[in-house]
């Protein structure tokens, strides 16, 4: 291996890092040679990001040191790491969406400053995008751009300074397949104009398609790797970043979540409980014909029908923008319905609010888990019992502390790890967040579950319980929308998936799925 | 319990650290700072009736100030509380002047009544722009103090004016007698009772009400809210007009109580500090009546001080200004202190 052969490019040894009471990362050691491509990987809390945040300075360690080029770095600095070429690309994105391209490069180069002017600007950066192969207007804001180019001139701005070191953390949890085979060919791109690029991904397929080799973490601690990706097999990495100590889970499950399966050869694993009822039985949810007001917050729906059986998963297919938003917001009762229906059991709902639709039994796990799930600023016990409050009277009695510990017992139940349930939403990991949305949304007088990306950014043993909790509540009889850009989530647990497009519904596929087809429908290629 | 402990904790350090800035500032402007400290003390507690001076001041700012607090706490910044304040005293005196002549049993409740409604009015408007239009509360509700500050000065040298006035500041007619609720040092039964209930009332509706957990789950973050079926808007709305209307009953007391009438700019920094209070407190009930008793104490101080130290009375508004400072100031630093200090006790 060259490892031994030239100066890493990035080594720490002996990192610690603690939150609190909690250890993110313990006496982590890891080099990374020059010019490669190299993944870190591993379950959610495994400590990747914590170290990404040491290397580029914004986390500074217990312990550890860090060298760049063999060169120790001080850490904890931001500026320094940069000076040294250090850059990191941030899971959400950091630029000011305001800003026009050419501006967001200015503000992210070291040496701002001085009197400039829009064209000045446009000038200076218009070459930098383009060796980058960025193909936008340097005078586009920052908001009118889609994601892929967002993180395109992401990319852009981390290397104004002609960075040595690229760390990306979890690039592709945003984008669509083709947003991400963009990405993969502009980070080859980076490789061989001698950027060395550390990528911290999730799916084992990513890894094998684009790193030159694989780190895996666990529990904060370093568990193999730098191990080169030529070697690797599949199954044996998701045992790594998994572990021994997991249940076992059935084959296709694991395929799925770790993505390490080959798409076209995904076999149905989700066992349908009973044959689809009687359709003498009315559905219970019916979206008829809806078309909604333009608004700001996302593309309208255009004559959209949608039926959903008890005791049926319906997953909703789509490259992210197609009106999946608007779909839920609909049902939530909060999108302006132009014409249409929206019946729960036969029942018109078109005019109840939601607070009156969650007392019929609709239950939503929204988009966005830390805006729209949660308030991260309140308590455990506050953000779990707010959707039983909300169905009653404002002004009625309620005792706090019994509402502990019925959050208590919920949340043990629901497996959530947690110290005290008046400590914050905001300090529980990706994966408790989810879980503590699930024990809010799934409870007993559940009976339509909409859940709008459910698995997004979770690490492989959150996402199965997501996805076990969901099938759980499926075999009880509730009916489930699962929203999800993830098509290897969707085949594996839907009983139909739907496609959709520009807000219309464009296709519905039964299992065996044929990716070709329903890839062809996102698109719109077929039409 | 430990993350409001820290809370107390990193509030009781920021005023620490005000009155060592200012007792810097009075020793280097040439008094002695051990003395100016010292005698603030004994104005606030120790003199004799000092409990009750700082009674006086310290009830109808906990009034305003856990108001102020449940506002903040379900996210509005209602820093209007001084116009607020104002409105209700106005309503308050424009209802004892309508009703003069009827039994006090019925004239107190009605102005109670109206000084609150005058209050709540006050902050109506502001909440309503803020949900029809997304006008910025802190701009209108600051506006609405300067327009109440008009207001109480065409009052008081208009339709409410006293006649036999010594012309140094437009003030209303004296309350009749029977319709005061507490003699000129501002203590009494009444007004006792009022601070209590008030303060039993808002405790219950802040931490044993489903209204008292949503309404800060609101102001923490609407939009979660939101998808979980509330109208967001109602509850921000429904605690800005309790603020409001709290305010106004602060302003009945003090018109009905100590000062027996309305005058021109009387008390004008009580909506400030009451803010101050509900910062200093982090809006918590409890910690907003510790707080409010500190800083009536602090008022009453200001009395005492241009006779002790002859300093003037607004070195008071320094030490207020300081804690202010440092309140609002970026809490990092005390932060890492008082972590510092936890790790050390284990």
């Amino acid at each position: 291996m060259t490892r031994q052969s030239s100066v890493p490019a990035l080594s720490c040894s002996a990192v610690t890092v603690r939150y609190g009471p909690v250890t993110a990362i313990a006496g982590l050691s890891i080099e990374f040679a020059p010019d490669l491509i190299h993944a870190v990987v591993g379950q959610n809390g495994a400590g990747k990001t914590t170290f990404a945040r040491v290397a580029a300075g914004l986390v500074r360690p217990e312990h550890g040191q860090i060298t760049v080029n063999g060169r120790p770095l001080p850490t904890g600095s931001v500026p320094k790491a940069r000076a040294a070429g250090v850059e990191l690309v941030h899971q959400s994105f950091a630029l000011p969406p305001s800003f026009t391209i050419a501006e967001a490069m200015e503000f992210g180069s070291t040496r701002p400053g001085g009197i400039f002017s829009a064209r000045s600007l446009a000038r200076r950066w218009k070459s930098h995008l383009r060796d980058l192969d960025i193909s936008a207007d340097p005078n586009s804001r920052i908001r009118d751009l889609p994601i892929e180019i967002q993180q395109g001139v992401e990319i852009a701005r981390a290397l104004v300074t002609e960075s040595k070191l690229l760390i990306l953390d979890e690039p592709t949890a945003v984008l669509s397949p083709s947003g991400i085979e963009l990405l993969f060919d502009r980070i080859r791109r980076l490789k061989s104009m001698g950027v060395t690029v550390v990528l911290i991904l999730h799916k084992i397929r990513e890894v094998l398609a684009v790193a030159d080799t694989v780190t895996v973490l666990r529990g904060g601690k370093h568990v193999a790797g730098p191990l080169p990706c030529t070697e690797l097999e599949s199954a044996s990495l998701a045992r790594l970043i998994i572990g021994d100590g997991t249940t076992v889970r059935e084959g296709g499950d694991i395929k799925a979540l770790t993505g390490a399966g080959a798409p076209e050869s995904f076999e149905r694993t989700a066992v349908p409980v009973t044959e689809t009822p009687a359709r003498t039985t009315a559905p219970l949810l019916e979206i008829r014909t809806v078309s909604t007001a333009p608004d700001s917050e996302g593309p309208p729906l255009s004559q959209i029908d949608v039926s959903l059986q008890p005791g049926e998963i319906l997953g909703v297919a789509g490259v992210e923008g197609n009106g999946q938003r608007t779909l839920v917001r609909a049902i939530a009762g909060h999108a302006d319905l132009i014409s249409g229906t929206i019946l729960f059991s036969g029942a018109d709902v078109t005019r109840e609010n939601l607070t009156e639709r969650r007392r019929q039994g609709l239950r939503i796990i929204p988009f966005e888990r830390n805006t729209e799930g949660l308030s991260l600023t309140s308590s455990l016990w506050e953000n779990w019992s707010s959707g039983a409050l909300l169905q009653g009277s404002l002004l009625r009695y309620v005792r706090p502390a019994q509402m502990r510990a019925s959050c208590d017992t919920t949340l043990s139940r629901w497996d959530v790890l947690y110290h005290d349930c008046r400590q914050s939403a905001g300090s529980l990991s990706g994966g408790n967040a989810q879980k503590l949305i699930l024990a809010r949304e799934i409870d007993d007088e559940a009976r339509l579950i909409v859940a709008a990306q459910p698995g997004r950014g979770l690490d492989v043993g959150a996402t199965a319980f997501v996805w076990d909790a969901l099938r759980s509540a499926r075999d009880r009889g509730c009916g489930v929308l699962l929203i999800s850009s993830d098509l290897d989530e969707l085949f594996d647990i839907s009983d139909r998936v739907l496609v959709m497009l520009s807000g219309r519904s464009v296709g519905e596929y039964s299992a065996p799925y044929d990716l070709q087809a329903i890839g062809a429908a996102m698109t719109g290629a077929n039409q | 319990m430990s993350g409001q402990l820290t809370s107390v904790l990193r509030s009781l350090v920021f005023v620490l650290f005000a009155l060592l800035l200012c007792s810097a500032i009075f020793q280097t402007s040439g008094f002695s700072a051990v003395q100016v400290l010292n005698s603030i003390a004994e104005g606030a507690f120790l003199r004799p009736n000092a409990a009750a001076q700082s009674l006086r001041w310290g009830l109808p700012l906990f009034i305003t100030a856990v108001g102020v607090a449940i506002s903040f706490r379900a996210g509005y910044f209602n820093i209007g509380a001084q116009g607020q304040f104002y409105i209700g005293s106005i309503a308050a005196a424009i209802c004892a002047e309508v009703l003069t002549g009827a039994p006090a049993i019925i004239v107190i409740p009605a102005c109670f009544i109206a000084g609150m409604a005058g209050g709540a009015f006050w902050a109506l408007w502001p909440g309503l722009l803020r949900i029809r239009s997304g006008t910025d509360e802190v701009i209108t509700t600051l506006m609405g103090n300067f327009l109440a500050s008009l207001l109480l000065i065409y009052v008081t040298s208009g339709p409410l004016k006293d006649p036999s006035g010594s012309g140094q500041q437009a003030s209303s007619r004296p309350l009749d007698s029977s319709y005061r609720i507490s003699d000129s040092l501002g203590v009494s039964p009444v007004i006792v009772t009022t601070a209590l209930v008030t303060g039993l009332a808002m405790w219950l509706l802040v931490n044993r009400s489903a209204f008292g957990v949503l309404a800060g789950l609101a102001g923490r973050n609407g939009q979660m809210i939101r998808w979980l079926g509330a109208k967001q808007w109602q509850l921000g709305l429904a605690s800005f007009l309790i603020s409001g209307a709290l305010a106004g009953l602060a302003g009945t007391l003090e018109f009905m109580g100590p000062n027996g009438r309305i005058s021109s700019g009387f008390l004008p920094a009580h909506g400030f500090t009451a803010i101050l209070i509900a910062l200093v407190a982090n809006t918590s009930v409890i910690g907003t009546a510790v707080a409010s008793l500190f800083f009536g104490g602090l008022a009453s101080a200001a009395l005492y001080l241009p006779i002790m130290v002859g300093l003037p009375a607004s070195a008071i508004d320094i030490i207020n200004a300081a804690i202010a400072l440092f309140i609002t100031a970026k809490s990092a630093f005390v932060d890492r202190l008082l972590r510092v200090g936890r790790r050390d006790h284990g």
